[in-house]
């Protein structure tokens, strides 16, 4: 959800951190927010959460990502959490081709169960194990431009795009809602409260002549 | 009371079954453990009634789910000196274990949570051992069965998670409120709690404590627990806004860990009836919606609800 604050931060954003199992969600999440790495990390029951500010144009963001658990059965818990996201972070390995495969099915979760204007970005995770790479980078731009997704490669042990890929997200979810919000107060400029413009109008046009006369008179 | 192997147990437990209960909630000496553990949860005689089957799963069939377990092995308890060597004794025997289980029920396959129960099983048995503790525990040898825990849809877990809320509600109810107003919901923190019975990432010493009696006297103890953390930290929680609180919720303190005040904390909150009654009414509503599904179709034949429309 957007929300708007007065204190701490300008804006809140939720962000939902999915993809398969094993490719690096809560260690993107702990280097993200935490600065922290982890070789030997438990698999992730249920959803995990953490929180990270930081500045978008001189406006303070907040940043509240749900990481979740990647296995297909924990889909009957973890999707309730898409609901309100703003924003989507989904991972691949790129040292597992399946995993590449499988973003169709999450963008059809997504679509299934998250707010259609989400933000997206696909990001290709263990870059560093160049040796082991299964998806080239090329087919990864490619897929994410057929689909409309931002896209980076990351790598959460080097810490390389990790902070980019989120600064990407929060920054084009922070354009939609500034342009949102200008169309609105555009909106409301143009159409104004019903009756009271044309009011306005009809006694301008009436008085006009008069009134300009009066001016032009004296 | 056991016996040798555990022969002299069941008479006893039929005849003393309130002296094995306190005696149990006051923690199974570590070197009876194991032992008791097959005991209690009825999986030694799954065990000895089956002999050769866990041979026959390891060796002989194939898994569907062969990957997605190789993938969480070194995922589970990896910082505990057991597993930690990559496919040492302890990885190697946590494969096969999972490996069985997925095979023995194909409904369930393997699903992340059950290697953590597997995991501490392990610590105090054999392989074989194991999986019959396992398979006690989800098709339900003594209590209630665990496999909703792990089915398609996990519909156990939704099912506790529900009751747990409203257990809150009741029992702590300026807490309850706190959590609605908060937007705090179980499945935010308490999912882990069910579906690794405590076993993720609470203390060995706490979870071992938990898991005797969870053995003996089945899912109860884990509304319980969960409920004694919740008094116990109550008057910090209430304080607490969404985030802080959410962290909390997964970072108990170190005394609120301790086995020894939080058991008898747990023991103190009784339960069983209203989590009885929950069942029920859940079981009531279900039936009332599967009611209203078929109503449409049968109604508008029936005259007598619209008598109107009838001409």
């Amino acid at each position: 959800m957007a929300h708007r604050v007065d204190h701490e931060y300008d804006y809140l954003f939720k962000i939902v951190l999915i993809g398969d199992s094993g490719v690096g969600k809560s260690n993107i999440l702990s280097r993200f927010t935490r600065n922290e790495f982890s070789l030997d990390s438990k698999s992730t029951i249920g959803v995990e959460f953490a929180t990270k500010t930081l500045q978008i144009e001189a406006k303070t963001v907040k940043a509240q990502i749900w990481d979740t658990a990647g296995q297909e059965r924990y889909r009957a818990i973890t999707s309730a959490y898409y609901r309100g996201a703003v924003g989507a972070l989904l991972v691949y390995d790129i040292t597992k081709k399946q995993t590449f495969d499988n973003v169709q099915r999450w963008l059809r979760e997504l679509r299934d169960h998250a707010d259609s204007n989400i933000v997206i970005m696909m990001a290709g995770n263990k870059s560093d194990l160049t040796h082991l790479r299964a998806v080239s980078e090329n087919d990864g731009q490619e897929f994410a431009e057929k689909e409309g997704l931002s896209f980076l490669e990351t790598s959460a042990l080097e810490s390389h795009n990790v902070e980019k890929a989120f600064q990407t997200v929060l920054t084009e979810i922070y354009h939609i809602i500034n342009k949102k919000a200008l169309a609105a107060q555009e909106a409301a400029r143009n159409s104004g409260p019903p009756g009271q413009g044309t009011t306005i109008h009809v006694v301008d046009s009436s008085d006009a002549g008069s009134s300009k006369s009066s001016c032009c008179s004296s | 009371m056991i016996g040798v192997g555990g022969s002299d147990w069941k008479h006893y437990v039929r005849k003393k079954s309130h002296v094995v209960r306190r005696r149990i909630r006051k923690g199974i000496p570590d070197c009876l453990r194991g032992l008791v553990w097959q005991l209690i949860s009825g999986s030694r005689d799954l065990l000895l009634m089956n002999p050769g089957v866990y041979e026959q799963l390891v060796i002989y069939e194939t898994s569907a789910s062969e990957l997605d377990i190789i993938r969480d092995i070194s995922r589970t308890f990896p910082s505990h000196v057991f597993y930690q060597q990559r496919h040492g004794p302890g990885q190697r025997s946590l494969y096969n274990v999972l490996k069985a289980y997925s095979v023995y029920d194909r409904d369930v396959g393997y699903v992340q949570g059950m290697g953590f129960l597997a995991g501490l099983l392990l610590l105090y048995m054999s392989e074989e051992d194991a999986f019959w503790l396992l398979v006690a525990l989800l098709k339900g040898a003594i209590h209630a069965p665990m496999e909703g825990l792990y089915q398609p849809g996990l519909p156990l877990v939704q099912e506790y998670l529900r009751r747990f809320e409203q257990l809150v509600k009741e029992y702590l109810p300026n807490l309850g409120e706190h959590f609605s107003q908060e937007m705090i919901n179980p499945s935010m923190y308490a999912s882990q709690w069910f579906i690794t019975v405590y076993s993720y990432s609470f203390p060995f010493p706490l979870a071992l404590r938990i898991w005797d009696v969870f053995l003996y006297e089945g899912v109860k103890v884990v509304f319980q627990i969960g409920l004694a953390l919740l008094r116990f930290c109550h008057d910090d929680l209430i304080k607490l806004p969404f985030e802080k609180l959410l962290h909390a919720l997964k970072n108990f303190p170190d005394e609120a860990m301790n086995p020894d005040t939080l058991l008898p904390l747990a023991f103190s909150i009784k339960v069983s009836k209203r989590l009885e009654e929950l069942k029920g009414e859940h079981e009531k509503k279900n039936e009332r919606s599967l009611l209203q599904l078929s109503m449409p179709i049968s109604s508008s034949n029936l005259p007598i609800q619209k008598p109107s429309a009838v001409e």
